[in-house]
């Protein structure tokens, strides 16, 4: 399953819309690191998608969402389970460590 | 063995042969690709480690020659699109192990196994950290690695860099940009950082520094709130929104231990600038001993480890 964009009013409906995992990045166009992780995100979201689903946010496109979840660095991976989040990931993971941190998490969110 | 894909063994533990495995995904990777692909050498690169390497955290690069002035991701993606150009092959998988199997390599990687006669590591190295309270709880909240990635969530803040070298002073610079207030502390008395950078900083309106202070410990309750120094003249709390680490840097040496001798403090022990205690070995850019670490020396590193890879393949 491909990255959704979303935007800062979303979010809500994005982290609780379905029984899986929702992954969100906040990132930036200027940001080189996530640039880096565009690609892993597509990949990893084709692994994992009966499990996670992703979802992308620019922060300078929804500067006030990012303010309201305290993001002071990009890329930032927030996780949620039903609205509620479970994770927080600051800076690149590569398709591995990545995937592994999300199994683990599914593993023990999901029945 | 399928000649068309060179695979061998099942589909659940396919193996691949090549001439040449290059570990890394910054400048000195690239450029042994590109001298890898030029040379009709049989490779692959795993990217996963670090793709762009510290050279695309870096904001502004005004010291490779031929090129005036440059941001980091733009030299790293115009480096990955030429080696591609060329026939460089990469693949993202991440690299878990490389040992020995006979006289060749065998590297595992998460996707696939692969059997290689030549193994070049350029897996370069990722930020130290200090190791003080509250530098792991406030990472992404406020402590930062990479003022090219997080300067605009300081805009009008105060901050604290801690550092001396080039990148500090470099990401202070960048950082100025930004903040209304920038401190910028060093354990010792004098700067590391190339005399240009270091005048260009002491004359910047809104930073100052203090020589010979280490941080002690970060403070704060969601976010950072402030931190505790130790000056020359006792400890002293002050109040910053963000803190900025550039005190060193860790090579991405651990999946080679038992490949290769490496130093004490983990890089690799090279001869020869590029050559490692295992012949068909050889590592390149910051991963390395070599005592200047800059992306002009990377790419020389990787050029030299592919032609090094080519002549042994003759």
């Amino acid at each position: 399953m491909a990255v959704k964009h979303i935007k800062g009013n979303e979010i809500e409906g994005a982290a609780s819309a379905t029984e899986k995992l929702s992954l969100i990045d906040f990132s930036a166009a200027w940001c080189g690191p996530c640039k880096m992780l565009t690609p892993v995100l597509d990949k990893v979201s084709d692994d994992l998608d009966d499990k996670v689903s992703f979802y992308h946010l620019d922060v300078d496109e929804s500067p006030d969402a990012s303010s309201k979840f305290g993001i002071r660095g990009v890329p930032t991976m927030i996780v949620f389970h039903k609205g509620e989040e479970i994770d927080r990931m600051v800076g690149f993971r590569d398709r591995n460590a990545l995937q592994t941190q999300l199994k683990n998490l599914a593993d023990s969110k999901l029945v | 063995m399928d000649l068309k894909t060179g695979l061998v063994g099942s589909s659940s533990s396919i193996s691949r042969e090549l001439d040449l495995v290059i570990a890394g995904g910054g400048p000195a990777a690239l450029a042994a690709a590109l001298y890898a692909a030029r040379y009709d050498i049989d490779h692959i690169v795993l990217e996963s480690y670090q793709p762009g390497g510290q050279a695309a955290l870096t904001a502004v690069i005004e010291n490779y020659p031929g090129i005036k002035t440059i941001t980091g991701g733009d030299i790293v993606a115009t480096m990955k699109e030429q080696a591609e150009s060329w026939g460089a092959v990469f693949d993202m998988s991440s690299l878990i192990s490389a040992d020995p199997f006979g006289d060749r390599i065998q590297i595992k990687a998460d996707s696939s196994t692969y059997m290689t006669r030549n193994l070049i590591i350029a897996t370069g190295a990722a930020p130290a950290k200090l190791g003080v309270p509250g530098e792991d709880k406030f990472y992404g909240r406020g402590v930062s690695y990479c003022a090219t990635c997080d300067a605009p969530f300081f805009r009008d803040a105060r901050v604290l860099v801690v550092g001396g070298g080039d990148s500090a002073v470099k990401e202070a610079l960048h950082l100025s940009e930004f903040v209304s207030e920038l401190v910028l502390i060093h354990r010792r008395d004098k700067f590391r950082a190339e005399p240009y950078l270091a005048q260009k900083l002491l004359s910047c309106g809104n930073c100052s520094v203090l020589w010979n202070t280490t941080l002690k410990e970060i403070k704060g309750d969601e976010g950072v709130e402030g931190a505790v120094l130790n000056t020359p003249e006792g400890e002293r709390e002050m109040k910053f929104d963000g803190i900025f680490m550039y005190v060193g840097r860790k090579p991405a040496t651990e999946p080679f231990s038992n490949l290769i001798e490496l130093n004490d403090n983990g890089t690799v022990r090279t001869h020869n600038i590029v050559h490692t205690s295992r012949e068909n070995v050889f590592a390149a850019g910051d991963v390395t001993d070599n005592d200047l670490r800059q992306i002009v020396t990377a790419v020389s590193d990787g050029a030299r480890a592919a032609s090094a890879v080519f002549d042994l393949l003759q």
